[in-house]
């Protein structure tokens, strides 16, 4: 039969299945007319022949069944009709199908939005063309204390040159500008990019178009692309805006185009490459001439087709050793480079963090199911007297199997609508409560992946525990189940399974609980951690002085200094001072290699970050100076260079001797060489700027006065909310300068806030998981031990009436949950020891075993378990035993 | 009863004259002198399976007793069906006769 016409019959057997029985009616009732008829014409009375045709025919119903069941597309009928039957039986049991549903939407939910994050950031490729050939570059100076630094011009010149499995190399570095005139001046956030980076990022622009090599100037930059919000916010998305003319830093600048909404720069997090820039400028055309020594290039590399990261890795290294042969800037040591693809650079942090959080989740799923499985496992035992009657009415097993996978699949239908709703809802949460490293979730939806992941997993659900019921059918002996007299509350296997299912329930939720405890104890660390420097009541905020206005070292230290006594003069204010980077503020990162003894090999030595200070800005953040001074205002071009040096510079370049007064040859205008000395005056604390997890390198602060950087960060310490000051700083500043653009004015303790976010994120979700983890486990125990009670619930009666006092028949019912809730408690402490050792790389200050962690889980745990058999017992001792006893 | 012989016997039986279902059963008790006894549990499910299938087509008429009865007819590509289903029957009976009785 061909398939069209195979299909079409399905159809008419489905829709037209009232007027096809009718018909089939009447063809059987013609034909036991015709055998009843033949059977009077052979002498029998008529109601003898009918039962006699009847017989012949072998029973209409029977007959009907069986011409049914041979119709084209009978099966699905019969599942439809399953699934109609499913759908009756659960409308009319809705407490249990709403503790079903629940529970399943609350697992699936998790589940699906928890995997909408690790798709979004994990699975689906960058959002440029051909992502997956794109590899970031770092310089490799591990021994000097710095395993990922960025680049100089001339090397990204030689990895062009020399480079042959990629199709190119481009670059950026993140830094800011000033748009003058029209509007208020405003400071803007900008990426310098060579003139190739859009195009060999595969990004293009909405508007006009991206950099092309005529853009790189001889000079300054005379061209700008704009982000999508810069155009909106300044430009009032002009449509016409290709081509307009600007100020930018008082130099005329053409604007070339507008990047599409929603365009982000996805570099590796310590690349200090903000996610999202206000506007891209070219380099200078002779950028990859500078000099060696001064690298702040982020270079990414666009592999050829068919070249693999490792292969481009090892022939960027190959070209990292030849010039690092090549050059004498690079001296003994030499020149490592590394490439990692750009994704996965990318997401380096974020992924340990996101895999735990789906393996957790996906233990929710587990004790959700398990919790369902225990419900059905329930209605089953409800409902042993009715399978055993039907299956000794003839019933075929293999129906009643169907039928029960047919309730599964309702049950997951609907908890996969439900845990829809619940995961988009909860992925709204998430994205809401995103931390800056997952800014890019903010736009997040359910995608057809995630729609497949969610049907898929509520498809697994529904086959793992339809079949916990089918476990009993299969065994089911007849006879001992028609003959359970007026009982039908299930036999003990039943009860059995039940308990087996809470200490399961109980286990995982130790594990979810003690994974939660030590994400918890990692983010109090965090809180805790002395980070060398008080956060609390700074406002910090951002100047860069228009070098035409500021053009002498003079003017910039004048009028530094004036605003630093005026800010001081502020009412509430106890300290102002200036720094060059403000902790955590993802701007390209400073550093210079350092010398302790003249002669000593250059390309050997360590790094260290490198700052410069105002003589209030230790004390405006709160650093501790341990030895030696602070700089004054005498510490300026006049007077001899001079160096605050961390704990950490001081122990490892004078172990066991004091700092002060050591000299240092050190590079504080970022030349690429240490070739100046200075000398030490004072130690300070070491600030942990870039990592609260850890001291990343050693620290050299120069004076400001003496090591000129423009812009500078002020900050001001107060013993009021910092945030009610902004006001007068702005007023300050306009006095001083009207035309300068105050920009970045925040609160200190938001930057640290950031460099935790991750953190706070994992946790809000963790503690949310495992709490619903508690929940669930408590409303398995719960429901087993009222099924418990209602089970024996002549055998409590008889008790009482035999003169068991309240006490003890609490003390029978709570014994069995708390018998349940140790034997869980016991696997899952276990589970979590054998768990936890993989988040290792997500905790700080904490172990895996943390025994706070264990120790507070596993009370929780059984008092949840206590209370839940607590309230059933306590039912038990209020039943009347009259009643008890006659309930049958 | 041998697998899809029924489908062969009905479709011969309808192949010399329409008949309603139990006149095909009758039928083949007939002619095979009670070796094949069709049950209506079997006969009827088979009919309406061979219409589904297009082979045979059912309509109200008489039966034998001038009773209202459906009545079944063999279709073109019932024939056809007919004469494929025979061949393969053919093809069986000589192939279990030289198993029996090699030459």
């Amino acid at each position: 039969m061909p398939l069209g016409a195979r299909i079409r019959s399905a159809w008419r057997t489905m829709t037209r299945q009232s007027a096809l029985d009718a018909d089939l009616d009447a063809e059987l009732q013609s034909a036991l007319d015709d055998l009843a008829a033949s059977h009077v014409a052979s002498g029998l009375r008529p109601a003898e022949a009918r039962r006699r045709a009847l017989l012949d025919l072998g029973g209409t119903e029977s007959v009907k069944e069986q011409v049914r069941d041979a119709r084209v597309g009978a099966p699905t009928l019969t599942l439809l009709r399953d699934i109609a039957l499913a759908w009756r039986g659960l409308r009319k049991a809705p407490a249990f199908t709403l503790a079903a549903v629940i529970t399943l939407a609350i697992g699936v939910g998790a589940n699906t939005a928890t995997f909408s994050l690790v798709n979004a950031v994990l699975l689906q490729p960058l959002p440029y063309r051909g992502a997956d050939r794109l590899v970031f570059v770092w310089s490799d100076m591990t021994t000097a204390g710095y395993p990922r630094g960025p680049l100089s011009g001339p090397e990204l010149a030689d990895l062009r040159e020399q480079a042959t499995r990629f199709e190119g190399f481009g670059a950026i570095w993140a830094t800011t500008t000033a748009l003058t005139g029209e509007n208020d001046p405003q400071q803007l956030r900008i990426g310098l990019v060579t003139a190739n980076f859009f195009s060999l990022l595969g990004a293009d622009a909405a508007i006009g178009r991206t950099f092309v090599d005529e853009d790189e100037p001889a000079a300054g930059p005379t061209t700008m692309l704009l982000s999508d919000g810069l155009w909106r916010t300044r430009y009032g998305a002009d449509p016409a805006i290709v081509g307009r003319r600007v100020l930018v830093n008082d130099q005329p600048t053409t604007i070339i185009g507008v990047m599409p909404p929603g365009f982000r720069l996805l570099m590796p997090p310590d690349s200090n490459v903000p996610e999202q820039l206000e506007a891209w400028q070219p380099f200078n055309r002779n950028m990859t001439g500078g000099p060696r020594g001064q690298m702040f290039l982020r270079v990414v590399g666009r592999m050829r087709d068919g070249v693999s990261v490792d292969e481009a890795a090892r022939e960027v290294s190959v070209v990292a050793a030849n010039i690092g042969a090549r050059y004498a800037e690079y001296g003994s040591a030499g020149r490592a480079f590394t490439t990692i693809g750009l994704h996965d650079d990318g997401v380096r942090d974020i992924r340990p963090a996101l895999l735990v959080l789906q393996g957790g989740v996906a233990v929710l799923l587990l004790i959700a199911c398990v919790n369902v499985a225990g419900l059905l496992v329930a209605r089953a035992a409800g409902r042993s007297r009715e399978t055993a009657l039907r299956l000794a009415l003839g019933a075929g097993r293999h129906r009643l199997v169907s039928q029960c996978l047919a309730e599964g699949l309702v049950l997951a239908g609907l908890a996969a609508a439900a845990g829809l709703a619940t995961g988009w809802l909860l992925l709204k949460l998430l994205a809401a409560a995103r931390p800056a490293s997952l800014d890019r979730i903010a736009g997040v939806g359910l995608d057809a992946a995630v729609l497949a992941f969610t049907a898929a997993t509520a498809l697994a659900v529904a086959l793992a525990f339809s079949f916990a019921p089918l476990a009993e059918m299969v065994r089911a002996n007849l006879v001992g189940l028609l003959h359970q007299g007026g009982r039908s509350l299930g036999s003990a296997f039943h009860h059995r399974v039940r308990k087996g299912l809470v200490v399961l329930q109980v286990a995982l939720g130790v594990v979810l609980l003690v994974g939660a405890g030590l994400i918890v104890r990692t983010f109090a660390n965090l809180t805790t951690v002395e980070p060398g420097f008080d956060d609390r009541g700074v406002l910090t905020f951002r100047l860069a002085l228009p070098g035409n206005r500021y053009r002498t070292q003079e003017s910039l230290d004048a009028f530094a200094r004036q605003l630093e006594t005026r800010l001081a003069a502020l009412p509430g204010v106890s300290h102002a001072g200036a720094i060059s980077h403000l902790p955590f503020d993802n701007i390209p990162n400073w550093s210079t290699t350092y010398l302790t003894e003249a002669g000593s090999d250059e390309s050997r030595a360590r790094r260290a970050d490198s700052r410069a200070v105002s003589p209030g800005a230790f004390q405006a953040i709160g650093a501790r100076i341990v030895e030696g001074r602070d700089f004054t205002e005498d510490d300026d071009e006049d007077s001899a260079l001079v160096a605050i040096v961390d704990e950490r510079l001081a122990r490892l370049a004078w172990p066991g001797a004091s700092a002060i007064g050591q000299r240092l040859a050190t590079d504080p205008r970022v030349t690429g060489r240490p070739t100046v000395w200075v000398t030490v005056v004072g130690v300070v604390r070491h600030l942990r700027h870039l990592s609260l997890l850890e001291e990343v390198r050693e620290q050299v602060y120069f004076p400001v006065r003496q090591a000129h950087r423009n812009p500078m960060a002020w900050m001001i310490r107060t013993n009021t909310d910092p945030a009610s000051l902004s006001g007068a700083i702005r007023a300050t500043v306009a006095a001083l300068d009207p035309q300068l653009p105050v920009f970045d004015v925040r609160p200190l303790s938001e930057y640290v806030a950031g460099a935790r976010a991750t953190q706070r994120f994992t946790m809000l979700l963790a503690i949310v998981f495992a709490a619903l983890a508690v929940m669930l486990a408590s409303v398995g125990v719960y429901g087993v031990i009222q099924y418990g009670v209602a089970r024996r619930q002549p055998e409590l009666a008889l008790r009482v009436a035999l003169g068991a006092g309240q006490a003890s028949l609490m003390g029978l019912v709570v014994g069995e949950g708390l018998r349940l809730a140790l034997a869980g408690l016991a696997i899952g402490v276990a589970a979590a020891c054998a768990a936890t050792p993989a988040m290792r790389s997500q905790l700080f200050g904490v172990t895996p075993w943390d025994p706070v962690s264990f120790l507070v889980a596993v009370p929780v745990l059984a008092g949840v378990a206590l209370a839940a058999s607590a309230v059933p017992a306590w039912r038990a001792t209020r039943v009347n035993p009259a009643d008890g006893l006659r309930s049958d | 009863m041998l697998k899809g012989t029924l489908d062969l016997l009905i479709l011969r039986t309808l192949d010399f004259e329409p008949r309603h279902g139990l006149g095909v059963s009758d039928r083949i008790a007939q002619i095979t002198r009670g070796t094949f006894v069709v049950k209506p549990g079997s006969l009827f499910p088979a009919l309406h399976r061979l219409e589904q299938e297009g082979f045979i087509e059912g309509a109200w008429g008489e039966s034998d007793q001038g009773r209202r009865a459906k009545v079944y007819r063999l279709t073109p590509a019932g024939r056809k069906r007919l004469a494929v289903e025979r061949k393969s029957w053919d093809r069986i009976v000589t192939a279990v006769g030289q198993v029996l009785d090699p030459a």
